[in-house]
């Protein structure tokens, strides 16, 4: 029995999950098959309605 | 990013892949194959030294391929983890030729071209799988020759060059302008070179290559011994130095025509809500096509750009107002119709044939640069994930989940967040993540419980 948790995909939706998982206690690993993780938000320059910037 | 790389509960596994899960909800086995990058990760200080002496040019994906990355490369610059990696297919050192360049310039040692790829167990709980998806190949839908007409792109794309990192450095200059510069620049270097070649002729036999050749041509050349030996070289090698540069003369002449893209057409729903490929919204299209007008706007105010649609969807907190700001701001204007067809006139203008469903008439409309709202298409390596994980994806080949709990998969133990759910805007991933996190949580936590009990 482990309490360790799989994250596959280190876009804007595995980074959150890990950090929220890590925030709780949780050993995460998140594996990632590029060799950044970021993922398709990474490319955006500006994200909508704010227009923050995306990195 | 950062806080992913820096925080100690979790372990970063970048650029490796899922091999295979045995196991139930509380007590998986995971087989990961971490891919050699050829750079230690305990070593590499991600400076970037050998990026720049690396001879060899690749198509940099993450700029879309509108840029060139080196054999030896980051995903991005402020990617994490920061350490390099070796692209196996294109460095020259795998490939068996000689190199090693990088090797030499790594001060901190870190470049091993024999490291191995390393397979790693893990033993988890609760697996989520966010592989996110695949922006839709336009190519397949011929009417807007992607592809064929350089000055249509795809909305990463012009995202690409709207970033003040991209290969533009943000200014939105058309693909068609670029590849007549690099033309320029190519034939430039040629010109010079043979323009040396000349020069050395000109000066051992004391006349210009302009009056040789005439003389040569003419047939009225008197040579010494020297020029003799010389002439044919010497009159091949100017018609050739011309073959260049009279094409150069042409493109610089029309490279002085070249400004940014300032009437930019967004077209919607580029292969989804189209039976063709996708029935389905992909949700965050409308709203990015806004924002990459706008952007382009605040970037250049002379921009104005039309959104062309079947509607506008701007369901979310704060979208409607951000739709009419762009209207009121920022010279957007939005058009109700879905364009026909795309063609291009003389000088490489996209020119759109569509129905203005208003006035009930088909126009043509010349713009400077087309951008597609392309689908949120399932990620191509969701089959195997499921295969792997023993889960079901649906009929389009998204991961499979049902309405009343629309984060789990059809094992239990497996979530599902964010797009390879289902298409999605950031927010709204960003949500259900946290909501996957806590489903995760929910069963490693219970099946802990049980076994204390």
């Amino acid at each position: 029995m482990t309490k360790d948790i799989l994250v596959l995909g280190g876009g804007i939706a595995g980074i959150q999950s890990s950090l929220d998982l890590a925030e709780m206690g949780f050993k995460v690993h998140l594996v990632e098959s590029l060799p950044s993780i970021g993922g398709k938000m990474a490319q955006l320059d500006k994200t909508f309605p704010t227009n923050d910037c995306a990195i | 990013m950062l806080d992913v790389g820096r925080h100690p509960n979790i372990t970063l596994l970048a650029y490796s892949e899922l091999e295979k899960v045995e196991g139930e909800a509380g007590n998986f086995t995971a087989t990961v194959r971490r891919k050699a990058r050829y750079v230690e990760e305990d070593k590499c200080t991600g400076c970037g030294a050998c990026a720049k002496v690396c001879p060899t040019p690749v198509e940099d994906l993450y700029n879309e391929g509108h840029a060139k990355r080196r054999a030896i490369y980051s995903w991005f610059a402020q990617g994490i983890p920061s350490t390099h990696a070796i692209d196996p297919d294109h460095c020259r050192v795998l490939s068996g030729k000689k190199c090693g360049i990088c090797q030499k310039k790594c001060e901190a040692g870190a470049i091993n071209f024999a490291q191995k790829e390393r397979v790693s167990e893990l033993y988890v709980g609760a697996v989520i799988v966010a592989t996110g998806y695949d922006v839709f190949d336009p190519v397949k839908m011929p009417e807007y020759r992607y592809g064929q007409i350089d000055n249509v792109v795809t909305a990463m794309e012009f995202e690409r060059f709207l970033s003040a990192s991209g290969p533009t450095a943000g200014h939105v200059y058309r693909p068609s302008d670029r590849k007549v510069e690099a033309r320029i620049e190519e034939l430039e270097k040629k010109v010079k070179k043979s323009q040396k070649v000349l020069d050395r002729f000109e000066r051992n036999h004391e006349i210009t290559t302009h009056e040789f050749y005439g003389a040569y041509k003419a047939g009225n050349l008197n040579p010494g011994e020297d020029l003799e030996k010389d002439q044919d070289k010497w009159a091949k090698k100017y018609e050739a130095h011309l073959e260049n540069a009279r094409p150069l003369k042409t493109l610089r002449e029309k490279a002085k025509g070249f400004t940014s893209a300032k009437k930019l057409a967004f077209i919607q729903c580029a292969g989804s809500r189209d039976l063709r490929f996708y029935p389905f919204c992909s949700g965050f299209c409308c709203m990015h096509s806004i924002k990459e007008a706008i952007i382009a706007h605040e970037h250049d105010n002379d921009t104005c750009s039309v959104i062309f649609g079947m509607d506008i969807r701007a369901v979310g907190k704060g979208f409607e107002e951000y739709k009419i700001r762009g209207e009121n701001n920022s010279n957007v204007s939005y058009k109700r119709s879905r364009v026909a067809e795309i063609t291009k006139d003389a000088d490489e203008n996209p020119v759109l044939i569509y129905e203005d469903t208003k006035e009930q008439k088909v126009k043509r409309q010349t713009f400077d640069l087309v951008v597609l709202a392309t689908a949120c298409a399932p990620a191509k390596g969701n089959r195997k994930i499921a295969d792997i994980l023993k889960i079901d994806v649906d009929q389009y080949g998204f991961f499979k989940t049902d309405s009343a709990n629309p984060l789990d998969t059809s094992r239990s133990g497996v979530f599902v967040c964010g797009c390879a759910q289902n298409p999605m805007d950031i927010p709204e991933s960003v949500a259900q993540a946290s909501s996957a996190a806590a489903r995760a949580a929910q069963t490693v936590i219970n099946k802990n419980d049980k076994k204390a009990s």
